[in-house]
């Protein structure tokens, strides 16, 4: 069974040989770009070296996916956000939203331009991931994500303004959340024709640190519904932070899967949506794999596995800089431990 | 002198209108408290700050999330304002300033807004740098300003990679000078590996750090009146 099968498989609710050990969101590491002497700032711009970076997790860690983009702008920037993706520094920075698109309450009826699909890097990204899936798309499952409409909202707005309206005026807030969803319906489908495995939607925004649980039912959890019913392929859900009191509206969004990161009680949260659920999780992409030991990344596998997760999948993004030997204990302890349940 | 009943009156309606969001209701009792002569400091530590405790215990409750925290925020600096031209300089011990901004590569200031808030109810000089700030403005503006304490977020992983740096270099320079980080993935283990004085993991703990040490601040002032 090889990497992609078992991803499949996983997907179908099929029998596996061990959980799988891959992510929804970025996972490109320092070690692949010294592989190929790129830097960090020139990916996001180009195909070629966005898919050979993304690619090589796989190649040098068996890492089981291969998933682009690596930022959190393509959306935005083909609404018409300008970005920045600091390439006058030598530090691996993310790009961000250097210039938002609505400045004030009264611009919020926004319209989504009828050549959405061709502005920004999005047919970019549908290049990038044919070249992965030429790569590695045999072997390992090909993911893309998009922004959940919320966070999207967030990354075109100031999330000062946008938080304070979802409470006085939510209305208002839930008619650009519809607009927002058909924009990442459109982005999504397009990876879809693209040829990806899977499609995560990250809705970390809505996440309990910032919003009650109601607010997520109410306001956001709709309109998730509503793009989780226009895609085909697979799909998950992403929110960071605190989850507990919202994963089983999580799972109600349409989603086939629930992705959580390490501030989830996962035993509790396994306990409350039932054995057969998907939930991707937990490990901290930071504080273990990059900042810890061997060890401590091989004790964190079995305990997302001790605690009832179906796939080990990081929190957030892997930053760039894990050590060789702390991704290769994971991948040794996964396939180790994960087949053990 | 100022009627004891009427003043704890005015001071409870400041309260409640921090609590309930109101920032009207807000003004009007930092005017009453400006009208009745009421000394201005005690307006904003028993009335604002009072008020601010207890959105960070509804917080905390998880009766309240961010945007109540924000519209609560709104409706103090709504009094805030009033009463700050009629503040005496404070004799606490505490005078001082503070950088405090956002790392580069991070858009993200909510958090850092809320600190910030609080260093401005407690009376600091505060030279807000903004957000994605570039790493060697934070150690410039530190010197420029003699500052004591430097205040630096993060809200993603991806941007606070680059606080150890800013730490080491002010750290060279003013071995004295105290510094904060904040934002969702730092750490007290991450906070002691790089230096730094202090750490708050998210905006309301940042928040209630500040309200914390702001409450301090309270007490000092009431023992000092009670001498």
């Amino acid at each position: 069974m090889n990497s992609r099968e078992r991803v499949i498989k996983l997907f179908k609710g099929e029998q596996i040989d061990r959980v799988p050990c891959f992510s929804g969101m970025g996972n490109v590491t320092t070690e692949g770009l010294k592989k190929f002497g790129y830097k960090f700032a020139a990916l996001h711009s180009d195909a070629k070296l966005m898919s050979d970076a993304a690619a090589s997790t796989y190649h040098l860690f068996g890492f089981e996916c291969g998933v682009v983009p690596f930022d959190l702008c393509v959306e935005a920037e083909a609404l018409g956000c300008e970005i920045n993706v600091y390439s006058h520094l030598e530090d691996i920075l993310y790009p961000t939203i250097k210039k938002k698109l609505i400045h004030n309450e009264n611009e919020m009826d926004i319209t989504i331009p009828s050549d959405f699909i061709k502005r920004g890097r999005i047919p970019l990204m549908k290049e990038t991931i044919g070249y992965i899936k030429k790569d590695i798309g045999a072997e390992a499952a090909i993911g893309s994500y998009v922004l959940g409409p919320f966070t999207l909202a967030g990354q075109i707005m100031e999330l000062n303004d946008l938080l304070k309206l979802s409470f006085k005026k939510p209305d208002k807030v839930g008619k650009l959340l519809d607009i927002l969803a058909d924009a990442i319906i459109q982005t999504a489908l397009e990876y879809e024709k693209a040829g990806v495995d899977y499609i995560t939607v990250r809705e970390m925004g809505a996440t309990s640190d910032v919003l009650s649980p109601r607010v997520f039912k109410n306001l956001i959890l709709p309109y998730l519904k509503k793009i989780f019913a226009e895609l085909k392929v697979d799909t998950v859900l992403h929110i960071c932070g605190k989850t507990n009191d919202i994963a089983v509206s999580m799972l109600e969004s349409g989603a086939r899967a629930i992705s959580v990161d390490q501030k989830n009680d996962v035993a509790e949260t396994r306990k409350k949506i039932g054995r057969d659920a998907l939930l991707f999780g937990n490990y901290d992409p930071y504080n273990v794999l990059v900042a810890g030991t061997p060890e401590k990344v091989r004790e964190t596998v079995r305990k997302c596995i001790d605690d009832g997760i179906s796939a080990i999948w990081p929190g957030c993004d892997i930053w760039p800089t894990v050590p060789p030997e702390n991704i290769n204990a994971m991948m040794d302890e996964v396939k180790k431990y994960g087949g053990a349940k | 002198m100022v009627d004891e009943a009427k003043k704890k009156e005015v001071l409870e309606k400041m309260k409640n209108a921090v609590i309930q969001y109101d920032e009207d209701v807000c003004k009007e009792g930092a005017q009453e408290a400006v009208d009745l002569g009421m000394d201005a400091n005690e307006a904003i530590f028993e009335g604002l700050v009072a008020g601010m405790e207890e959105v960070g215990r509804l917080f905390e409750a998880q009766e309240y999330f961010v945007p109540e925290i924000l519209m609560c925020a709104d409706a103090l600096y709504a009094g805030l304002e009033i009463l700050k031209p009629h503040c005496k300089q404070m004799d606490l011990g505490v005078r001082g300033s503070v950088v405090i901004g956002t790392v580069e590569g991070d858009v993200h200031d909510i958090g850092k807004n809320l600190v910030k808030m609080m260093f401005d109810v407690a009376g600091f000089h505060v030279y807000d740098l903004g957000r994605d700030v570039p790493l060697d403005k934070f150690v410039d503006e530190q010197l420029k300003t003699d500052s004591e304490l430097v205040c630096l977020s993060a809200m993603m992983t991806t941007s606070m990679v680059g606080m150890p740096k800013v730490i080491e270099k002010i750290k060279e320079k003013n071995p004295d000078c105290m510094i904060m980080i904040g934002g969702a993935p730092t750490s007290k283990e991450l906070a002691d590996k790089w230096g730094a004085d202090g750490y708050a993991e998210d905006a309301s703990n940042a928040l209630k750090e500040a309200i914390k040490m702001v409450s301090f601040l309270k007490k000092l002032r009431a023992e000092k009146l009670n001498k």
